[in-house]
């Protein structure tokens, strides 16, 4: 038993020894190479609409973009929508909507009304109604307490 | 209530017996027939909304006639859908919306009532063990031993560099 602990151990410390030259590698590679603002929206909207990405795929570009300190530009949401199309997942189109939304956070008066200007175009070419029109931007539904289920 | 069947019966050991925090077989069984359809946040098919991670790995409920016949209905052109069946869609592959999740909700009160009902215990127990455990302290705190310990400790000239012996004048014998 101890002796299987051991060699896990040691393998876990060799890979996690090597995981970290090569990481310190990368990012040493990566100095003075920093990404444009430009370069970003344009991989992410490759990323989007590369031929046969599928659902799994959008999803993580997604969670990766709604994760990050910015609000996604209407290019590279466009592209969202229209990887969602493909995939024929209208609710993540929706989901993915309200994300951009919350993104803009306090900044929702003045930088939400310009993304949805500029989408707008996209929204009604794929039918996709907008969170206004479904009424999501209030609470819908209360949750059950799960004491009553 | 569709999660009890498979639950039931000999195989609830051996269930979670197998590592639950790997998404082992009891998560599987958890999730029944509800689509895997991403990484989610770490993972293992789990759901649950948030703004940080707004796609889950699975979608929220189970594959049934109705949503197949919907979703036949998806594939063609999203104007013929009516809003009523996008708001289904939607419903069917998340549980709350942004504004649903992120509503304000009087939470804090049963957490700020549970925090102090935890503090009041706190100081209860202390109060008690002080009472009822502790014997008195000892003579050497009183003021006198205090102050004895003290002349000792400058006579012994203990740490006269940074310490306690480096503020007293031995010439003048008073504090510097």
């Amino acid at each position: 038993m101890l002796s299987i602990t051991a060699r896990n151990l040691a393998s876990a410390l060799r890979s996690s020894l090597v995981g970290t030259s090569s990481r310190v590698a990368a990012v040493r590679c990566l100095h003075g190479t920093e990404e444009s603002a430009e370069e970003f929206d344009k991989r992410y909207e490759k990323y989007f609409s590369r031929d046969g990405i599928d659902g799994w795929e959008i999803r993580k570009g997604m969670n990766d973009l709604l994760g990050m300190d910015l609000v996604p530009s209407p290019k590279i949401i466009e592209a969202g929508l229209r990887a969602s199309r493909r995939v024929n997942d209208i609710a993540l189109a929706i989901r993915w909507l309200e994300g951009c939304k919350d993104k803009c956070g306090d900044q929702k008066a003045t930088l939400y009304p310009y993304l949805l200007e500029k989408i707008t175009p996209t929204l009604q070419e794929l039918g996709i109604p907008t969170i206004e029109e479904l009424g999501y931007d209030k609470p819908e539904l209360a949750l059950k307490s799960v004491y009553d289920a | 209530m569709s999660l009890i069947p498979c639950l039931r019966g000999r195989n609830l050991f051996q269930m979670t017996r197998r590592g639950f925090a790997s998404g082992g077989d009891l998560i599987r069984l958890m999730v029944a027939d509800r689509e895997v359809v991403g990484y989610g946040i770490n993972g293992r098919p789990i759901y649950f909304d948030s703004p940080d991670c707004p796609f889950p790995a699975i979608r929220y409920r189970e594959v049934n006639p109705e949503l197949c016949a919907l979703r036949e209905k998806e594939l063609d052109d999203w104007k013929k859908l009516s809003l009523d069946e996008k708001k289904q869609l939607y419903r069917h592959s998340f549980c709350q919306t942004y504004a649903e999740f992120q509503h304000f909700t009087p939470e804090w009160k049963l957490c700020l009532g549970v925090a102090l009902w935890v503090v009041a215990l706190g100081i209860g127990i202390s109060i008690s063990m002080k009472t009822l455990v502790y014997r008195k302290l000892p003579d050497t705190f009183d003021d006198e031993h205090q102050s004895a310990q003290l002349r000792r400790i400058i006579q012994l000239q203990m740490n006269p560099i940074t310490g306690i012996s480096s503020k007293w004048c031995y010439h003048e014998n008073k504090w510097k």
